[in-house]
């Protein structure tokens, strides 16, 4: 089948990693690469915002009935199936943001997201304590709370189940949770990007992530687009068009401050202990230093 | 053994006759014996008899379909099969599958599907008569027509057909399902007793309304007015109680909101009834007037709105000076 020659990536992080950032960077390198290139990136017209594999519609479509007439446990092992079929991914977008973990605690061991078609996954990850800080800023949540989310292993976006929304539940569970269910699958090929190499080794990390997505590779043009997406130029863009549409009512922007080392300046020590001990595996496996080592 | 003996429940709805071997609350019960022209047969069936499929390229692994033949696999819940226009049939997955999980996907996609194959028009809406005249909300699953519709019967509306409306040739809504799912928070809103309220199923926080608690009517009636809803994005003009409307001036913007509100899309291009969609949208676009509707979020606000507009004299609520914007909007929504 033809849409399946084509294929298509999922972008997947735990929330508020720098995922918008990694689409808007791959959007900008498109923009720059094609034939007629317009003046300026629009965040709201260009960037494609949907979670597709989370969207009601999609798995209305999919499925064929009323997805609210489902619980979200009978829901999850059915929605890795549902993409199956693949014709709308490839008549889509090709890049798709997930939040979801892999797999839920309700998914009996497979995925919730289809693999059939898809060409592989770019995971991105980012210090826990920076996360907590953004997480609170997007979520007008107070730290506690956000550290709780971190380390909560049923922790959920939109995890009410007294009203209807246009996204399903999506699993994430503990951050350590989220980061082993991506990154240790066996089904797609997988990209690992830290958030502080994106900021720290922008050229190289990028230039990884373009090659990996088959997409024009040139360092020039890889570095033109870094520069056109840095948290600055976001900021500028964000206010040309008003406000992002990924932005939460109660958030002032979207396009904060990209920098990292934030979670070690505003949480307390216990808050940062507690997600030490919290997550130590992962924490060491991707170099991020823990309270007590730095 | 008479049908009726064999199929012990019988329905009128969507303009057919319908013998079932289990109790559909959902539907209008039929007063008489007639059976004739339209009956359809809803039974329980072995799906490892259903002969082999050749699924078309519409198909999903849920849903395999060819010409006239529609199957549902639902794992947990059961196997649906309607064919031909005629037959609903059903197997549970298993003894713990109650005949409320069966029938919430029977009367829904499951005639749906059938009613397609007959080359009805079925669209995902709600719609609710007052004085003999149709209005009817369209939108996709939880974009509120539920909660709005339970609003109007405060208002005198009843109820004809929730979830999935069928237009007939003559521009009637036929009675259809007659209950109204809501979810807990939208009942608790409402000052519904949602604890003594039934769920739609076991393990959803969802309540169903029916008879004789929602107010029902059972006579075909002629369609007013359709409004297309969505929810308010943030804006600012707006005031939190109000609605606003406007309407589709452009015949073509307003056939593609209706076909892309056909319930199931997917059903009808299976059933090679996507031509015909186009044709009676089409003739649907150009009889009726039809709105966009901004709802307000919240009840109460909802509640507050409904008291000081009428839905069957739009202009008093349409929105003046948004008009460009709006249009805009619509631009690009069918542009995706």
């Amino acid at each position: 089948m033809s849409t399946q020659d084509g294929g298509y990536w999922y972008l997947a992080s735990y929330p508020k990693s720098g995922n918008t950032w990694c689409r808007v960077f791959i959007t900008e390198l498109q923009r720059l690469a094609g034939e007629e290139t317009p003046e300026e990136l629009n965040l709201n017209q260009d960037v494609e915002t949907g979670a597709i594999a989370s969207s009601r519609l999609w798995l209305d479509d999919q499925l064929g009935i009323n997805s609210c007439d489902l619980s979200f446990a009978e829901l999850d092992p059915l929605r890795g199936g549902a993409g199956e079929s693949a014709w709308l991914f490839a008549e889509g977008e090709r890049f798709h943001k997930v939040h979801d973990a892999f797999q839920s605690l309700d998914s009996r061991g497979r995925p919730v997201v289809s693999t059939t078609g898809c060409l592989g996954v770019v995971y991105i990850l980012r210090h826990p304590e920076d996360v907590a800080v953004s997480l609170s800023h997007f979520f007008s949540w107070p730290l506690p709370q956000c550290v709780n989310f971190l380390l909560d292993p049923s922790a959920a976006l939109v995890p009410s189940e007294r009203h209807g929304g246009h996204q399903v539940r999506q699993h994430m569970g503990r951050w350590d949770q989220h980061v082993r269910s991506w990154v240790d699958q066996q089904q797609l090929p997988v990209l690992v990007m830290r958030y502080e190499d994106m900021l720290m080794k922008g050229p190289e990390t990028f230039l990884a992530l373009a090659q990996f997505l088959r997409l024009p590779d040139a360092p020039s043009l890889v570095n033109q687009a870094l520069l056109n997406t840095s948290i600055e130029s976001l900021q500028k863009l964000e206010d040309q068009v008003g406000g992002f549409a990924e932005k939460p009512k109660g958030a002032e922007r979207f396009f904060r401050s990209g920098r990292s080392g934030e979670g070690a300046q505003q949480l307390t020590l216990e808050q940062r202990r507690r997600l030490a001990e919290g997550l130590p595996a992962v924490m060491r496996r991707f170099d991020y230093e823990d309270v007590d080592k730095a | 053994m008479s049908e009726l003996t064999t199929y012990q429940h019988h329905y009128e709805a969507f303009g057919l006759n319908i013998l079932s071997d289990m109790l559909l609350p959902e539907l209008p019960v039929h007063a008489g014996t007639d059976l004739s022209p339209l009956a359809v047969h809803i039974a329980a069936s072995n799906h490892e008899d259903w002969p082999p499929l050749v699924a078309n390229e519409h198909s999903t692994p849920s849903l395999q379909m060819a010409l006239g033949d529609w199957r549902l696999e639902l794992e947990g819940i059961g196997w649906f099969r309607a064919y031909a226009g005629e037959t609903l049939s059903y197997e549970r997955w298993d003894d713990s599958v109650s005949d409320r999980d069966l029938r919430t996907f029977l009367v829904t996609s499951g005639l749906a599907a059938l009613l397609i194959q007959r080359g009805a028009l079925v669209l995902q809406g709600t719609t609710v008569v007052r004085d003999g005249q149709a209005v009817m909300l369209l939108g996709a699953p939880a974009s509120g027509k539920s909660t709005l519709a339970c609003c109007l019967q405060q208002e005198g509306w009843k109820l004809l057909s929730s979830e999935l409306s069928v237009i007939n040739e003559q521009g009637l809504v036929l009675p259809g399902l007659q209950q109204l799912k809501l979810w807990h928070d939208s009942a608790a809103s409402l000052g519904l007793n949602w604890a003594q309220m039934p769920l739609v199923r076991r393990g959803l926080k969802r309540y169903a309304l029916l008879p004789p608690e929602a107010e029902v009517s059972s006579q075909a009636a002629p369609l007013e007015m359709i409004y297309i809803i969505s929810r308010r994005n943030n804006r600012k003009d707006a005031q939190e109680s109000e609605i606003q409307t406007r309407r589709l001036e452009s015949q073509a913007v307003a056939l593609l909101r209706l076909r892309n509100n056909a319930y199931q899309p997917r059903v009808y291009r299976a059933m090679d009834q996507e031509a015909n969609l186009f044709l009676q949208v089409s003739a649907l676009a150009r009889r009726v007037p039809i709105y966009s509707l901004q709802l307000s979020d919240g009840v109460k606000p909802m509640q507050q709105a409904l008291e000081k507009v009428d839905l069957l004299a739009p202009s008093s609520l349409e929105a003046k000076p948004t008009v460009e914007l709006d249009a805009s909007a619509e631009a690009q929504e069918e542009a995706r």
